[in-house]
């Protein structure tokens, strides 16, 4: 046989062990990648030991299907990871724009100075203050940045680029988007410094308040789609209209409740590097706080994903159903919100303490409730 | 238009929608940096234009310094210090040295030169690796292409002229005042006249005492005069005070 006989790219829809009934984009990405590399390795152990059954295994359905799921898996970290990295890239950048400045420098257009400052995270020492409950301190990073990843692995670019198509995506999405604010509560505590435990109690006392009007947008949105699933969410906006024109102000109350969930200015009161040097943050350091960052930038990502899923349509292009490379069209509107945000962030000045609190259930609670009600009336008018 | 219409009508409910106007005002700093770019100047790549009389380091003419240590009084840091030098042509001559680790740039010296041989100059770039790098000698004070205007004097309107209505004779601050003898105190010595940096002080016989030697007293030539107070201060009797002459 042939070098060509061992590496060659088959169907990845045709495996009999594939777990996806549909074509699935990094599934195929991910079992092409074993083609390939299985392929070389069986090529090589047949040129070794000629007619032995190792392999044939390496390409069988068995373990192609295996090895196709966890490079699969790489590959949707990969992309979310280059995405968030552009993302941090564009904030840096449009910031300096807004402040008259220039942003970034290293690399072309000063792209790949995250790059820098992961590696230079990657060598500072890794210091546990020694008073701090080592667990908790150890724990709470590790899921705070653990459960931005997972969440934001489980958002599905297009209805081909998905880890799992779940009947129940939302909710799974918002409750575990939700655990956060206990991580941060914990890394306060285990700290065991006054600064992180005030800004950990303020991170939790934010985001819990804000969860609220939060959960009512969701309910709105899911009412009127009559669905939990993210392709029939976008689905029905392609085949209706896209729920930003209904829900004006779900609209607005989710993108001030986003903002406040991933801790952003003008909402970072848990942060607050001018009163309580970096509020739940204070005692991490090096690559904990390198983590914690970019875990607050998947944290962002999650917010924009899901309101460019639940308001501006996903991946349908207006004007059209057909589907025209949905992935970087659902990216592009994601990087649009997020551009929204921090144009919010150049703009606006720190919110203070009572105003936050005010604003959560004084004005966005009522304003939920009111979209609540205009998706009620437009269901049982029959609009929808 | 809309926001203008906000102001006429304060007490309108969508007045809350004053938070657009930050929005309008930084998203329209983003579009004009982007198609120019910011202001910020890549530093050292790319310098901004300073000018002749920039307070930079002072710099030294070495030829036409007198030595008369001005400079060395006038600074307020006390980072010049007039050191002896063996030059070549000039011989044993004093010079200012600087050190520049202690110098606030004010450019006080050059301000009172009376022969504006110290001058500022345009080097702001004075970082060094140790202290004794920040010394400046005479020789390393040197500044080639002194312009016009890195010769920085200060004049003064005095006020007598001002009185006259005389508006546009500046007087250099060194004209003002002169040494003043007080004839009892005075010894004969001849320091000042030894001391004097242009030479202006000459030893004049103006008696005999009862031991029949000459009673020397010091003459001052306003022409040459500086009135650095080397003379002043050099007196062992005291003989020698400052006197307002304009």
């Amino acid at each position: 046989m042939s070098f060509w006989d061992w590496v060659t790219i088959r169907d990845s829809t045709a495996n009999t062990l594939s777990p996806f009934d549909v074509y699935n984009l990094p599934y195929a990405v991910g079992h092409g990648l074993w083609d390939i590399i299985g392929g070389i390795l069986a090529w090589l152990l047949n040129l070794i030991f000629p007619g032995n059954g190792v392999s044939i295994w390496l390409v069988g359905d068995a373990v192609s299907n295996a090895l196709a799921l966890i490079l699969m898996a790489v590959v949707v970290f990969a992309v979310i990871f280059v995405v968030n990295i552009t993302m941090i890239w564009a904030e840096r950048k449009v910031l300096g724009r807004i402040m008259d400045r220039r942003a970034t420098r290293i690399g072309p257009a000063g792209y790949l100075q995250n790059i820098a400052d992961g590696l230079k995270t990657f060598l500072k020492e890794n210091i546990i203050p020694d008073k701090a409950d080592k667990k908790g301190y150890m724990w709470a990073v590790t899921l705070v940045i653990g459960s931005a990843i997972l969440v934001s692995g489980m958002i599905p670019l297009s209805p081909r680029w998905f880890l799992t198509d779940y009947g129940v995506g939302l909710l799974i999405i918002y409750g575990l988007f939700a655990v956060a604010p206990f991580m941060i509560l914990v890394a306060g505590w285990s700290q065991n410094n006054k600064y992180s435990l005030l800004g950990g109690m303020r991170a939790a006392a934010q985001m819990i308040s804000y969860e609220v009007p939060m959960l009512m947008v969701f309910a709105s949105v899911v009412l009127m789609a009559g669905s939990l699933n993210i392709n029939d969410i976008v689905q029905f906006q392609m085949d209706n209209t896209w729920f930003i024109v209904p829900q004006i102000i779900g609209f607005v109350v989710f993108l001030v409740a986003t903002i406040a969930e991933a801790e952003r200015i003008p909402f970072d009161l848990p942060e607050a590097e001018a009163e309580l040097v970096e509020g739940w943050q204070t005692e991490y350091g090096g690559m904990k706080w390198g983590l914690i960052m970019l875990g607050d930038y998947f944290r962002g990502y999650i917010a924009c994903a899901l309101g460019a899923i639940m308001f501006l349509g996903g991946w349908a292009v207006p004007f059209t159903d057909s589907l025209i490379i949905p992935e970087i069209v659902f990216l592009l509107k994601v990087f649009l919100l997020f551009f929204v945000m921090i144009w919010v962030r150049g703009t606006f000045a720190r919110i203070r303490t009572d105003q936050i609190l005010n604003i959560g259930w004084k004005v966005l609670l009522p304003l939920a409730v009111l979209n609540l009600l205009v998706v009620v009336l437009l269901k049982m008018g029959g609009v929808y | 238009m809309a926001l203008k219409f906000l102001d006429k009508y304060p007490k309108n409910t969508a007045r809350h929608l004053w938070v657009l106007r930050p929005l309008y005002a930084t998203l329209k700093n983003m579009i004009r940096t982007t198609i120019h770019r910011p202001v910020t100047i890549m530093y050292p790549y790319e310098k901004e234009w300073i000018p002749d009389n920039y307070r930079g380091r002072p710099g030294l003419v070495f030829e036409k310094c007198l030595g008369c240590g001005i400079c060395e009084s006038m600074c307020p840091t006390t980072c010049i210090e007039m050191v002896e030098v063996d030059d070549e042509k000039l011989g044993k001559v004093r010079r200012p040295q600087v050190n520049v680790g202690r110098c606030m740039m004010c450019g006080y010296c050059a301000e009172y030169c009376p022969v504006n041989a110290m001058t500022v100059t345009p080097d702001y770039e004075l970082a060094a690796f140790t202290r004794e790098d920040l010394i400046f000698d005479p020789y390393r004070l040197k500044w080639e292409n002194v312009t016009q205007g890195m010769e920085v004097h200060l004049e003064e309107h005095l006020p007598s002229n001002l009185a006259k209505g005389i508006y546009d004779q500046p007087t250099a601050y060194f004209k003002v005042d002169r040494p003043k003898l007080i004839e009892d105190k005075c010894i004969s010595c001849a320091r000042c006249s030894k001391t004097c940096p242009v030479g202006a002080i000459e030893m004049v016989e103006v008696g005999v005492n009862e031991k029949g030697k000459p009673i020397k007293h010091p003459k001052v030539d306003d022409s040459k005069c500086v009135f650095c107070q080397q003379c002043i201060n050099i007196c062992p009797k005291s003989a020698l005070e400052i006197n307002e002459v304009l």
